[in-house]
């Protein structure tokens, strides 16, 4: 290049030589984009590896704790460091996880878990029953609560039979406890545990985790599942923002992120590099009508602005077609779902006809508060009073913050909405549908209904429960005070190298954290 | 503009000056300034009236899924027209505007001359109070009131109305102070005129230059703050069309479908640049009056 005789590179050629490097740099790195994998990995797993995730959610309060995950980032993590005695799989069945068997007795008091043989815990210690002990001891523990203690407040003891058998005690019988044990919160730690030195018996061990930023955990080599994890390095990233969010995937600085919004699937999905994971879900975003109040104490009402909606329109506007209908019943995956109920559609004329015999001859004001408590949630709302107005309801929409709206009137409102995960339906109930329950937003509170359910709860035998609950779905079907329109489904969208990742019908993002099947393609 | 006209006048009425308005259109970037205003203005009166049979659709209707390109700016976040939702979008937002603007230019008018006027006791508590008031964020002190008082339309009028009154107050009271020490208001004085009369006949028609220039900026907040808090979803409720709401439902979509962001932006930003050139004119017209001749 340079044409002077001296042997020293003149200023120019240095300067020169400098740029082409630079852009040699640039162009080397964006072919080396443009050359990124486009074919899943097929084949048998491969090992090793780093799995960058991205979640939204989380921040300055997230923790590591077993016990109280709260925010999305928090379940990730304490999915993967730790294990519960029983766990909901992809197909939201129960399935043994520490626990090989868990079994009731006759009168459904008192059940009986048997520990997996040969499980140790990140520190090399093997769990046993009195592990089990004092990990319910720290989650009930009167003075701090965690957050899985509200579904044990049956649990009256546990007991450490011998090294692998544990007994709870119920004071009331509970034919679905077992359903209680299932929850990712409830991880079973070692009795010496410390928040600071987080030890489980999870695929993963936590190397370093700074609250509202990152974690970097690694493989548990004593993991218990054969061959599995196939990640040596596992590292979940909290993101403020959704558009941040997907940005950084487009640009390959995650490999996978969890819940991405429907209306923008087909277009991420679109792309080349890109494989979306779409998952149906029994989350479900309802309407709430306070049965208690004007003018939902009148049934007829109630009927009728169920029968304003047309669910299917909901589910392409809300959801962007990517959705279950729903038939105003929660717990889709229940096998006691009253899946014979007819399914009910728009009927404007009969809604009409409805209001009128409740004295509402010319159809009736009501306020809709929403605030922005999950995606969709106030366009449902939208929706919802575009679809009403034909019937003669005039719906004014308040939009509330979600502070306000989870504030002192949460349960108060008249007609609000609210979100909900997939829950079986005993569970669901207890929570919503009792006249005791903590989130009974409703105010729901039927003899009959409360009687079926009592004796569901203490049915050992599964076809008869099953039967009660049906029973008990078609009172809430023909009388209740949720408009259940749908079921909106989950997607997470990982790089084509991602492997091992399947739809999961819990609700929870990506394969429901179960980063234990993933594994990283060849990339070339 | 009959610029011949003008100059046949002239002779005749040596001792009038072009007055204001016309020194202040005279200038270019005025006439840039009032053409894109117009625009905008003209989008957000007639767009209303323009619907369905312009678009053919109405702003709160369902014409497909969310984020497609059916139309002819695609869809929004619930699957309603883009272009039909942007023509019904503006109206609300100027008429709050204005309507905010006035308040506080009423409000900060009269606490201004009051204060320059009747001088230090009650000028000094005016102004301290004043000094009070500025040291709150305007958007802060509004989203205050209308977290507790709930998202109507009167709330955010008058809350961004009296937010603005004391940096009205401010200009005027200066503005004020240099005129009050006029001869002519000494006369008006000995003829013992009432106070009220003078701040009305004699004052106030001195300091229109400073007030419409400051009416100028007064609307371009305005515009901004109604737009933002509508964004905040605090302003406009849904399912309203609105252009500060609009950004907000269709943000997520900024790279599939970006006019339901883009063209509320753009309207947005024509009608404030448009508004400050035009005041920056009037200033200046105000300020030298051989501007424009």
């Amino acid at each position: 290049m340079s044409t002077e005789p001296s042997q020293l590179p003149s200023r120019r050629a240095v300067l020169g030589g400098g740029m082409a490097l630079g852009l040699g740099l640039l162009l080397s790195a964006c072919s080396s984009a443009g050359a990124s994998v486009l074919e899943a990995p097929s084949g048998p797993p491969r090992r090793g590896g780093t799995l960058r995730v991205g979640l939204a959610g989380g921040g300055a309060a997230d923790s590591l704790d077993p016990h109280s995950p709260v925010s999305t980032t928090d379940i990730a993590r304490v999915v993967n460091l730790y294990e519960s005695l029983l766990y909901r799989d992809e197909n939201f069945e129960l399935k043994p996880l520490l626990a090989v068997k868990v079994i009731p007795d006759a009168s459904a008091k008192v059940w009986t878990a048997t520990l997996r043989p040969g499980v140790k815990f990140h520190n090399g210690a093997p769990v046993t029953a009195q592990d089990v002990v004092a990990t319910f001891k720290r989650i009930t523990n009167p003075k701090d609560p965690k957050s899985g203690a509200a579904s044990l407040a049956i649990l009256d003891e546990v007991v450490a039979l011998d090294a692998e058998t544990v007994e709870f005690r119920l004071n009331t019988a509970s034919a679905t406890f077992d359903d209680s044990l299932g929850q990712y919160a409830l991880g079973i730690v070692p009795a010496d545990f410390d928040v600071l030195h987080p030890v489980g018996t999870g695929p993963f061990k936590a190397k370093s985790f700074d609250a509202g930023r990152q974690s970097v955990f690694v493989r548990n080599d004593g993991y218990w599942r054969e061959n599995e994890p196939y990640l040596d390095e596992l590292v979940i990233l909290n993101f403020s923002d959704q558009d941040a969010l997907i940005n950084s995937l487009l640009s390959s600085q995650v490999d996978a992120i969890g819940q991405i919004p429907l209306a923008l699937l087909e277009v991420i999905g679109a792309d080349p590099r890109i494989t979306v994971l779409k998952s149906p879900t029994g989350g479900w975003m309802p309407f709430t009508m306070r049965v208690d109040k004007k003018p939902f104490d009148d049934v007829r009402v109630r009927q009728a602005f169920r029968l304003a909606v047309d669910r299917e329109q909901m589910i392409q506007q809300v959801l962007s077609g990517h959705g279950t209908v729903g038939n105003d019943l929660y717990a889709p995956f229940d096998p006691g779902f009253a899946a014979a109920l007819p399914q009910r559609t728009q009927d404007i004329a009969k809604a009409k006809a409805l209001l009128a015999d409740a004295g509402y001859p010319k159809g009736l004001d009501i306020e809709l508060v929403t605030a922005p408590i999950q995606s969709g949630a106030v366009e449902a709302a939208q929706v919802f009073a575009q679809q009403a107005a034909a019937a003669g309801i005039r719906v004014k929409i308040r939009q509330v913050e979600t502070t306000t709206f989870f504030g002192d009137n949460y349960l108060d409102w008249t007609f609000a909405q609210d979100f909900w995960y997939t829950r079986n339906f005993l569970p669901q109930v207890s929570s919503s549908s009792l006249p005791d329950s903590p989130f009974n937003e409703t105010h729901w509170d039927n003899k009959k209904f409360t009687a079926l359910v009592d004796r569901a709860n203490q049915e050992v035998d599964e076809a008869r429960r099953n039967q009660l609950i049906a029973e008990a779905q078609k009172i809430e079907y023909e009388q209740g005070g949720y408009i259940i329109w749908g079921f909106p489904d989950q997607a997470d969208a990982y790089q084509k190298y991602v492997a091992g990742l399947v739809p999961n019908k819990t609700g929870l993002a990506l394969s429901g954290f179960e980063f234990r099947r993933a594994w990283i393609g060849v990339s070339q | 503009m009959s610029a011949a006209a003008e100059v046949l006048e002239r002779p005749a009425k040596l001792e009038k000056k072009p007055n204001l308005l016309m020194r202040t259109l005279r200038q270019k970037q005025a006439k840039i300034g009032l053409a894109l205003t117009l625009l905008v203005l003209a989008i957000a009166l007639f767009g209303p009236l323009a619907l369905p049979w312009l678009t053919g659709s109405t702003s709160t209707e369902f014409t497909g899924r969310p984020f497609t390109s059916t139309g002819l700016f695609g869809t929004d976040n619930l699957g309603r027209d883009v272009f039909s939702r942007f023509l019904d979008g503006g109206l609300k937002l100027l008429v709050y505007s204005a309507l905010a603007t006035g308040i506080g230019m009423l409000l900060g008018v009269v606490l201004g001359m009051v204060a320059a006027y009747s001088g230090r006791r009650l000028d000094g508590l005016l102004m301290r109070g004043n000094d009070v008031l500025l040291a709150l964020p305007q958007l802060v002190f509004a989203m205050l009131a209308i977290t507790v008082l709930g998202p109507q339309g009167w709330v955010l009028v008058l809350v961004i109305g009296v937010t603005h009154a004391p940096r009205v107050a401010r200009v005027t009271r200066s503005a004020a102070a240099a005129v009050i020490t006029e001869d002519y208001i000494r006369a008006s004085e000995m003829y013992a005129v009432p106070r009220w009369k003078i701040l009305l006949t004699e004052v106030l028609p001195n300091i229109t230059g400073p007030l419409m220039v400051e009416l100028g900026l007064r609307m371009t907040y305005s515009i901004g703050f109604v737009a933002a808090l509508s964004f905040l979803g605090m302003g406009m409720q849904p399912p309203n069309a609105d252009w500060g709401l609009m950004i907000n439902e269709n943000r997520i979509a900024l790279v599939v479908q970006p006019w339901g962001v883009i063209l509320p932006v753009l309207a947005i930003a024509v009608l404030t640049v448009g508004t400050n050139l035009l005041t920056d004119s009037l200033a200046r017209a105000s300020a030298n009056i051989n501007v424009g001749n």
